[in-house]
């Protein structure tokens, strides 16, 4: 690798960082959007009340989550066909990205269950497979952080992404495989969607505003790769 | 005569700052990452 391939690198990092953060600062902007749609415009829920509003954020937020997750392994499992380390840097990002998701969705989850279910937490199929699923890319990024080899780190934490992208669909059929608390479905389900209009319409544009936002952050997150990797370059070239 | 939905706006609240917090905090600390790694 040359210096003038570390340069070019680091301008590319450069302009695709620049360009993730104003997809962020958009989809947060929309976000804003989505607060005023849901606490001025969308009805309150007669038996949950207020707080049954904090679905608009929850669920966008595991939809993410998952979304980022299955991405995950899908790039894994086409990094270990086809070695593009393009594949790998997705990976990573998204795998981030899909972490800070979760943290959303397991906090407010929470927010709502404890006036709505009278607890906290309960240690239900789908929780806690949510919560094996974060701690397992928790994982996934301590395990690239400790390898310093790119190949052996693309390739081990390759494998653990797979692992991962199998858990997705495991978590959404939860609700139906086991007994849970947790509400089934209410819009990704074989009926139609089981929801008022105003709630569907304000639902839709909150996931739309965070799948927005994970564009954007991976965009960001894939940039910052780059820009290391330019830096680790430049070091071994000095 | 209709039931009055429970009152529990605090939580709604709670999870309405707490999530543009972590989204928040997490897209400034990609941004100073990219910031250090492409000294300053």
């Amino acid at each position: 690798m040359t210096a003038f391939d570390a340069v070019g690198r680091a301008s590319l990092a450069r302009a695709t960082a620049r360009r993730g953060l104003r997809i962020s600062l958009v989809a947060l902007l929309g976000l804003a959007g989505v607060y005023v749609l849901a606490l001025g415009y969308t009805p309150v829920e007669l038996r949950q009340g207020p707080a049954q509003k904090i679905f608009y954020l929850h669920v966008p937020a595991a939809w993410s989550a998952l979304i980022a997750f299955s991405l995950v392994g899908i790039t894994s499992a086409l990094y270990l066909w086809l070695h593009d380390p393009r594949l790998d840097r997705f990976a990573a990002s998204s795998a981030e990205v899909g972490v800070a998701f979760s943290a959303v969705m397991l906090t407010t989850g929470p927010i709502w269950a404890k006036p709505i279910w009278g607890t906290w937490w309960t240690w239900d199929a789908r929780l806690t497979l949510t919560l094996f699923l974060f701690f397992l890319f928790i994982g996934y990024l301590a395990l690239r952080a400790s390898l310093h080899d790119p190949e052996e780190r693309a390739r081990f934490s390759a494998v653990v992404g797979i692992l991962g992208m199998l858990l997705v669909p495991f978590i959404h059929l939860s609700v139906y495989l086991f007994r849970t608390l947790h509400p089934q479905p209410v819009v990704l389900k074989p009926s139609a969607p089981s929801l008022p209009p105003e709630m569907l319409r304000t639902l839709l544009v909150s996931t739309a505003m965070f799948t927005l936002l994970y564009v954007g952050l991976v965009t960001l997150r894939y940039g910052l790769a780059l820009a290391e990797e330019a830096r680790d370059e430049a070091a071994d070239g000095a | 005569m209709a039931p009055e939905p429970p009152q529990n706006v605090g939580y709604l609240i709670a999870a309405y700052i707490v999530a543009p917090v972590i989204l928040v905090g997490y897209l400034a600390t990609l941004w100073a990452r990219v910031r250090r790694a492409l000294g300053g």
